[in-house]
């Protein structure tokens, strides 16, 4: 019996220890000997995004449209006549990976501005960084903790609280007084329970349960299980894709029979390959990027959605997800500051704190107190209807 | 309340025979070679996202599961080939090591050729039920009659048949099994090929419910794992047993206690076992045992 332990001892060893070193392999470079970043040169802009890892369906189309855009800008001469050069890195979806990354980046690429991360575990995890090295970061995530109190951190994405009023407007709208969440258990989901009772104490709801979910879970019965037992009117589901897609079709196949509301992290085509016929019905707060066409001619942001629809498709042969109009609103909010400004930093940075553009996901008014930029109106609200999104206000 | 543990019992039970398939595989293999295959998972993702890259590109739905299914087989025959078979002295230890460079290449590949984003096969044929509140998917059932129908199978071909002994004997007297005739290059092909088979059953099954990812093998393989252990690596019946266990505590844990603990279930179980009974769930050890 002792032998026979051993022998099955030291494979199961060996096979933790290399699942858990197998998550880690990106390393920090070593001296840099480029020079320091003056107002010569090539401009380097660095970005942090969830290219592998459960935040790949947002991370391939920001690091597309990135691609993209620096095409085009190198083709358009750079900016003032100095080259852009753009630098992305993967950080496989991990704080550590985002950490690691924008170490490097900062350290030995001596890069002007990051953009990143993806999601907002990584984006918290390279803030700090960012702070100390006073490097200019635009996150492309969407908790309002990424940029509360913040000097050198931005982002573009609209705030899970103006997401969460307006699907809170609806909701008492409709009359519903208890809701039921069922969030993500990483960054992205943390604290909305916290901001529902908050925001739901003055229009009458109640949040009744919380269920959360491992962005890479596949299964979903015991929390939708959970919910479908609580006395809850509706439900707001909280995560990306595709868990969330999995979520939705989980909770339509066990009969939960409530309406559901989700947020602005489905918004793109992997939710209605991982929901199916399950999506429909579904109502997401989000920006304007997936219902275009059925936007008044004269909103402001129309020309500017379509054009990047435009440019997007022919690049990819696919349409753009509202997460590649993140990356596009956060590199032209850097491009047109570093066009101002230059690339010293602090000059960078004041100029971000004023920076206005009309982009994909929004009109944008930067403010000292403000590093977000999106109110309220950067939101419509849409419901799913046979694998397209159908807009309900706007 | 009696709803909801028996609606969870469903979700764990047929999330348990995917893991009991992966362990039929390990064991498949583990009873000829003495190899534990860490690329086990890995077949189950390549067989899914293959699967629904084929649909996607028009195929219909069972040609392209036919087809997924074949390839990885031939894939797990040329692992056999290529990579096993020219090791010298491959101890359990050493084939651990190849098997997860194995994994690691299957990996990258799936990444390259069909990229970062998780894919699913379209749902099975079939209605889903609805018993006394408690709803069953009709992919789950498939999941759970893959098991009865792949995995008995296989579990009855090692332990009635001619050719399943014959495989069995060349572990235990490689010499003796030789002399009598049965070729211990053929046994390991064929315990490969049975390998892949299950683990592309097992990811076609479970791809409509819970897609396929390309890194999505190694967790899902150690499930499996987890699971062959529970039979000490010997045992079908223990590990399928300990396998469809294993998938409902993680169905009661993660409802009743938190999904985050859902993952740490099956390595919980694993330092237990290892620790207090390593003979697993197998009640006679010696019959068995190889």
């Amino acid at each position: 019996m002792k032998h026979s332990r051993m022998r099955l001892f030291a494979p199961v060893v060996i096979a933790t220890a290399l699942v858990l070193a197998g998550c880690s392999t990106s390393n920090l470079g070593g001296t840099s000997d480029a020079d320091k970043s003056g107002d010569s040169g090539p401009i380097k802009i660095g970005a942090v995004l969830d290219i592998t890892g459960v935040g790949a369906s947002l991370g391939v189309p920001e690091q597309n449209t990135l691609q993209m855009l620096a095409d085009q800008l190198k083709a358009d001469g750079g900016i003032n006549g100095r080259d852009v050069e753009l630098i992305i890195v993967d950080d496989q979806s991990t704080e550590d990976g985002a950490a690691k990354a924008t170490a490097k980046l900062i350290e030995s690429d001596n890069v002007d501005l990051i953009i990143g991360a993806s999601r907002t575990g990584p984006s918290l995890a390279m803030r700090p960084l960012a702070e100390a090295a006073e490097i200019p970061l635009i996150s492309v995530a969407a908790n309002a903790a990424i940029v509360d109190g913040a000097k050198w951190v931005f982002k573009t994405t609209q705030n899970d609280v103006t997401v969460l009023e307006t699907i809170l407007n609806d909701a008492e709208k409709k009359g519903y007084t208890k809701l039921a969440l069922v969030r993500d258990a990483t960054g992205f989901g943390e604290g909305i329970a916290d901001y529902i009772t908050q925001l739901g104490a003055d229009r009458g709801i109640t949040l009744v349960t919380t269920e959360a979910f491992e962005p890479s879970a596949t299964d979903f019965t015991p929390q939708m299980t959970n919910i479908r037992s609580s006395d809850a009117d509706a439900v707001i589901i909280w995560g990306i894709n595709p868990a969330a897609g999995l979520a939705q079709k989980a909770y339509v196949q066990l009969g939960v029979n409530k309406p559901v509301y989700q947020s602005h992290g489905i918004a793109n085509q992997a939710f209605f390959d991982a929901a199916g016929p399950s999506a429909d019905g579904v109502i997401a707060a989000m920006g304007r990027l997936l219902v275009t066409e059925q936007l008044d001619a004269d909103n402001p942001q129309r020309p500017v959605i379509e054009k990047f629809q435009a440019d997007y498709s022919e690049a990819f042969g696919e349409q753009p997800s509202t997460f590649g109009g993140h990356a596009f609103d956060a590199w032209h909010i850097a491009v047109n500051a570093i066009e101002k400004a230059g690339t010293d930093p602090n000059a960078l940075r004041d100029e971000l704190e004023q920076a206005e553009f009309v982009g994909i996901s929004g009109v944008y008014k930067m403010t000292p107190e403000n590093h977000s930029g999106l109110t309220a109106s950067a939101l419509i609200l849409a419901e799913a209807r046979g694998g397209s999104w159908t807009l309900l206000k706007d | 309340m009696l709803t909801d543990f028996l609606q969870l019992t469903v979700a764990g039970l047929s999330q348990g025979s995917v893991y009991a398939l992966l362990a039929v595989g390990l064991i498949a293999v583990y009873t000829v070679r003495h190899i534990v295959n860490i690329a086990q998972g890995e077949f189950a993702m390549l067989a899914g996202i293959g699967g629904a890259w084929l649909t996607a590109a028009g195929m219909p739905l069972i040609l392209a599961i036919l087809v997924a299914i074949f390839s990885v087989i031939l894939v797990a025959i040329a692992m056999e080939r290529l990579i096993i078979a020219r090791v010298k002295n491959l101890t359990t230890l050493f084939s651990m090591i190849v098997t997860l460079s194995v994994s690691i290449l299957l990996q990258a590949i799936m990444l390259l050729v069909w990229g970062p984003e998780a894919r699913g096969l379209p749902r099975f044929p079939g209605e889903n039920l609805l018993i006394g509140g408690v709803s069953i998917r009709s992919q789950e059932l498939w999941m759970l009659g893959a098991l009865v129908v792949v995995g008995g199978g296989i579990m009855l071909f090692y332990e009635k048949t001619r050719w399943g002994k014959a495989l069995r004997a060349c572990a235990e007297q490689p010499i003796a099994a030789r002399i009598v005739g049965i070729s211990p290059v053929m046994a390991s092909v064929m315990a490969f090929a049975i390998a892949g088979f299950v683990g592309a059953v097992a990811g076609v099954v479970s791809s409509p419910i819970a897609l396929s990812l390309w890194s999505g093998g190694l967790l899902l393989g150690l499930k499996g794992f987890v699971a062959a252990i529970l039979g000490g690596f010997s045992s079908f019946r223990a590990a399928i047993v300990g396998a469809l266990l294993l998938g409902v505590i993680e169905a009661y844990v993660a409802g009743y206690v938190a999904s985050g603990l859902r993952d740490g279930v099956a390595f919980l179980i694993l330092i237990l076992v290892l620790t207090f009974r390593t003979q697993g769930l197998v009640l006679k050890p010696t019959a068995v045992r190889v």
